[in-house]
């Protein structure tokens, strides 16, 4: 069980930083056609007029898949922002009881979300939804990545609730205080 | 009976004549109920933003809604008949039109569980340049802003290079050379101040692009029946002002555009002639995508 | 029930919550979603989903993850060390020394960055590990930059200003231009300090480097040449017409990448360290961004800004009055809102009443930015905090306390503009005469 949920979250991310390497090489295949054209201009060549159709869209709708895909990865390892000053305070088993309240609440939130991305996307498909660009895609495909990254978000907060009900600790303790700073 | 409240997302802001008649619409839908039916309207897409209007509506999360017609474009064509180049270009026309297509409007709407209760035009749209536009010649060549899949085929029948430029960059992208035309209302163009980057504007009068205005079908019915004829005639008085105040818009902008140093031209028969002969290609194409429903409107409006 | 009640229940109950420990975003959107159950009819599930794809599905946004993926390439080079041992022997006689790059970095930056969390990201991921090794004072350091970060919003180009000249009618080039003079004087103000920051505690001060003799300094300076490629290439991009200010960004992760690769530090592991780096702090933040969406959908539904805004048009107030009582409003609501929120949920109401006051409309954007960029640096909600909370794994508390001195010359830059009002006025009118 524990491996295949690791692997969910891995391939969650990978997917993520895939979404971000696919804005990179989109916005820069538009640059690149852009110099292209000024410098075959100034061999009086008539600009190609290179267009990644719909760049806008496109690099809104990869954005939505990187930041969601992401979010149990960046969960696991700490980087999301929690206050922790007052929780620090608190002897051990004080903190214990309060720490399982909050994921019972987060993970309570993260299910409600994913149910209603999930609505969102079915209605979506149902309704045709189009983007309204050059290019019409179809606006259900980026609102399942971003249903998928919820519904992943949602699983890694029930998992560390599960562990720490069985008395662990939460995996976005492991790297300190919710503090994921690489020494180099 | 209990007050009832509707929010209204709508797109622009508070200066843009199209909120501003929104704004009186839903004053006149509160003086006619006595206060039972109070609509908030929220401005400048501040409680959904434009793409997500419509369906914020259909959803029931707001009761009624503003948007740009052709914004829907890519979902059926019909949505797109006021935007084809050169089809109707004055208002008595984009009125012929709308007449011919509202009924067809009205029922794609309807099977989203909307009901369309009015649209206004925008004043017409013309070409924004740094140089003179005397025949479609001139357009060759140049980097036209093309935002969807009609104004990228303009671009492409007048020989121009099709450049994607969101709104807000336009500034930056006109002042540094990566878009060189533009085909925009002067409302829009007063609104921007397009003087400070460009310094020519064709009165080309190429399309009438309308907004609508409809109501989420299930809140509708739920009202009493009174209300609901209060709703639909303050629309009624809504539709013909607001197409005056379209009327008026333009005067006042293009005259805006003139007072600060843009260049204002009628567009000279070889420019009409030539872009009119983009119009026909593309409203034969619109006709083969839109099927027999989309020839029937076009041949009521030829009528 | 009264809507001043709601809002100060809805406040109290977020605070709580963040006490407990929730993650921001959770927080941010338990209550938003509270206030609709609370407020409104309407399901409160489907406007959770709806305004976060709304609000995420943007082209603007895509510039942070992108912007934050170049500092991480660049953190990873030797890039960030070079630099400031370019600098070192030129800044030994400002008091202050390397503090300042802290702040001009950022003002460089927020030249093509709209964003004030992508420059504090940005900058932070170089100079606060380059200031700690060189063992700079850590309230100085990290006080610094989250103030300069903020130049993000105001140095054009610039987010808001988008917004506040979508909402005005205004012309963004007008707006652009407008913030660089208030920008530029901000960033003084900031160096100011840390001038005589530096001279009032010599102690705190890490030891001088040693003298280095003039030919030799020059020869150290021949290390800025990385840092002035990139940073020509990416402005330059801008400005020679190949790049939007969204595209530029993509431009300095390319040229990142190539520095990296040119210095022989671009490994399949650092690449993919960055990589992964960028795509955790961003979803942090997008995730932030998405909560505050919600709540700030809420506040629509429900009012609570409007109405607010409204009692202060119900005083009538004398033009300096109305600006002090915008001011104080604007820092309230910037405790809880981000600096966008603020701008769209406020114009219709704040609009007319500043027009009645007979208060430009272009300088009012300018004072707005300034005014709600302070939110970017106030607890609890504050995205400067958040970031540097995630460089640091200081709590945002900690960190809006080092930032204090930064938020009260912000208070002080606020009073200069409403006195001179030229400073904003003078370039626009000077530049786009006709
Ligand atoms: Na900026
Ligand atoms: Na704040």
């Amino acid at each position: 069980m524990r491996r295949i949920l690791d692997r969910v979250y891995d391939l969650s991310e990978w997917l993520a930083m895939a979404s971000l390497c696919a804005i990179a090489a989109l916005v820069f295949a538009q640059v690149a056609g852009r110099v292209v054209d000024r410098v075959i201009g100034l061999f009086g060549i008539a600009p190609y007029g290179f267009l990644v159709p719909s760049l806008a869209e496109i690099a809104g709708y990869l954005l939505v898949a990187a930041s969601f895909l992401a979010l149990a990865g960046s969960l696991r390892a700490g980087e999301q922002i929690r206050v922790s000053l007052v929780l620090a305070r608190l002897p051990d088993s004080a903190r214990r009881v309060i720490e399982t309240i909050v994921l019972v609440l987060a993970a309570a939130l993260a299910v409600f979300f994913f149910a209603y991305c999930v609505r969102m996307v079915l209605d979506s498909h149902r309704f045709n939804e189009v983007s309204y660009g050059i290019i019409p895609i179809q606006l259900w495909i980026p609102q399942a990545a971003m249903a998928t990254g919820v519904g992943v978000f949602a699983l890694a907060l029930l998992d560390d609730l599960v562990t720490i009900l069985r008395g662990g600790s939460a995996s976005y303790m492991a790297t300190g205080d919710g503090h994921a700073e690489e020494h180099l | 009976a209990a007050e009832t409240t509707w929010d209204m997302p709508v797109p622009y802001g508070d200066t843009n004549f199209h909120t501003q008649n929104v704004v009186q619409f839903a004053d006149d839908i509160k003086s006619a109920t006595g206060g039972e039916l109070a609509i908030t309207v929220h401005s400048n897409g501040s409680l959904f933003k434009h793409p997500d209007i419509k369906n914020a509506v259909r959803n029931g999360l707001a009761q009624i809604g503003e948007v740009l017609g052709s914004r829907l474009s890519n979902e059926d064509p019909v949505f797109g008949l006021d935007s084809i180049p050169f089809l109707a270009t004055s208002y008595d026309d984009a009125k012929k039109l709308y007449d011919a297509s509202r009924d067809e409007i009205a029922a794609k709407l309807d099977a989203q569980g909307l009901v369309l209760l009015y649209s206004v035009p925008w004043p017409p749209q013309g070409i924004y340049t740094k140089k003179e536009i005397k025949t479609v010649d001139d357009l060759k060549g140049l980097k036209m802003r093309a935002y969807n899949a009609a104004t990228e085929k303009l671009a492409q029948l007048a020989g121009a290079i099709p450049t994607q430029v969101e709104v807000p960059d336009l500034p930056t992208a006109f002042s540094t050379g990566r878009v060189e035309a533009m085909i925009t209302s002067p409302s829009t163009g007063a609104n921007s101040q397009v003087w400070d980057y460009l310094s020519h504007y064709s009165d080309a009068q190429a399309w009438l692009p309308r907004n609508m205005v409809f109501v989420n079908k299930a809140a509708f019915e739920a009202l009493p029946e009174e209300q609901q004829q209060a709703v639909r005639d303050a629309a009624a008085a809504a539709e013909a002002r607001g197409w005056e105040a379209s009327k008026k818009e333009t005067e006042d902008k293009t005259q805006e555009l003139k007072d600060n140093g843009i260049t204002v031209t009628a567009p000279s028969p070889e420019l009409r002639d030539g872009l009119a002969a983009f119009g026909e290609t593309m409203t034969e194409e619109w006709a083969a995508s839109a099927g027999e429903s989309g020839q029937a409107i076009l041949d009521a409006y030829k009528q | 029930m009264d809507l001043l009640v709601l809002a100060l229940c809805l406040g109290l109950g977020l605070l709580m919550l963040l006490a407990t420990g929730l993650w921001v975003a959770l927080g941010l959107m338990a209550v938003g979603i509270a206030a609709i159950l609370i407020k409104v009819s309407v399901p409160a599930g489907a406007v959770m989903a709806t305004t976060v794809w709304g609000a995420i599905n943007s082209w603007d946004l895509a510039a942070l993850p992108m912007f934050i993926w170049m500092g991480e390439i660049l953190f990873r080079t030797r890039l960030a060390e070079d630099m400031f041992a370019g600098l070192a022997p030129w800044m030994r006689r400002l008091p202050g020394r390397l503090v300042h790059v802290n702040i001009l970095g950022c003002a460089i930056f927020a030249a093509v960055s709209g964003s004030s969390a992508a420059t504090t990201a940005t900058i932070g991921r170089m100079s606060l590990p380059e200031l700690e090794k060189r063992g700079y004072d850590e309230r100085m350091a990290i006080g610094s930059l989250a103030g300069s970060g903020t130049l993000g919003l105001l140095i054009p180009p610039s987010l808001i200003l988008i917004v506040y000249g979508a909402a005005t009618e205004q012309s963004i080039a007008r707006l652009f231009i407008a913030g660089v003079v208030p920008g530029i004087m901000l960033a003084g103000l900031f160096m100011g300090y840390t001038i005589v920051w530096a001279l009032l505690n010599r102690d705190k001060m890490p030891e001088a480097d040693e003298r280095v003799p003039y030919l030799e300094r020059l020869w150290q300076t021949r290390r800025l040449f990385p840092v002035i490629a990139l940073i020509a290439g990416v402005i330059g991009s801008i400005y020679a017409g190949f790049a939007s200010p969204t595209e530029a960004a993509v431009v300095g992760v390319v040229l990142a990448l190539g520095l990296a690769f040119a210095t022989g530090t671009l490994t399949r592991r650092t690449f993919l360290e960055a990589l992964r780096g960028a795509s955790r702090t961003s979803a942090m933040i997008i995730l932030i961004l998405a909560g505050a969406a919600v709540l700030t959908a809420a506040m629509g539904y429900t009012g609570i800004p409007r109405a607010l805004a409204g009692f202060i048009a119900e005083q009538q107030f004398s033009p300096y009055a109305l600006l002090a009582a915008l001011t104080v409003f604007f820092i309230v609501l910037g405790c809880f809102l981000d600096g966008i929120s603020i701008v769209v949920l406020t114009a219709s109401i704040i609009l007319p009443m500043v027009e009645a006051a007979g208060l430009d409309i272009i300088w009012f954007g300018i004072y707005l930015v300034l005014v709600v960029e302070m939110s970017q640096i106030t607890p609890p909600v504050g995205f400067n905090l958040f970031v540097i909370q995630g460089l640091t794994g200081y709590d945002i508390l900690k960190v809006a306390r080092m930032t204090l001195p930064f938020f009260c010359l912000m208070i002080v830059a606020v009073v200069l503009i409403v006195v001179f009002p030229e400073l904003a006025l003078w370039l626009p009118q000077t530049m786009l005469a006709r």
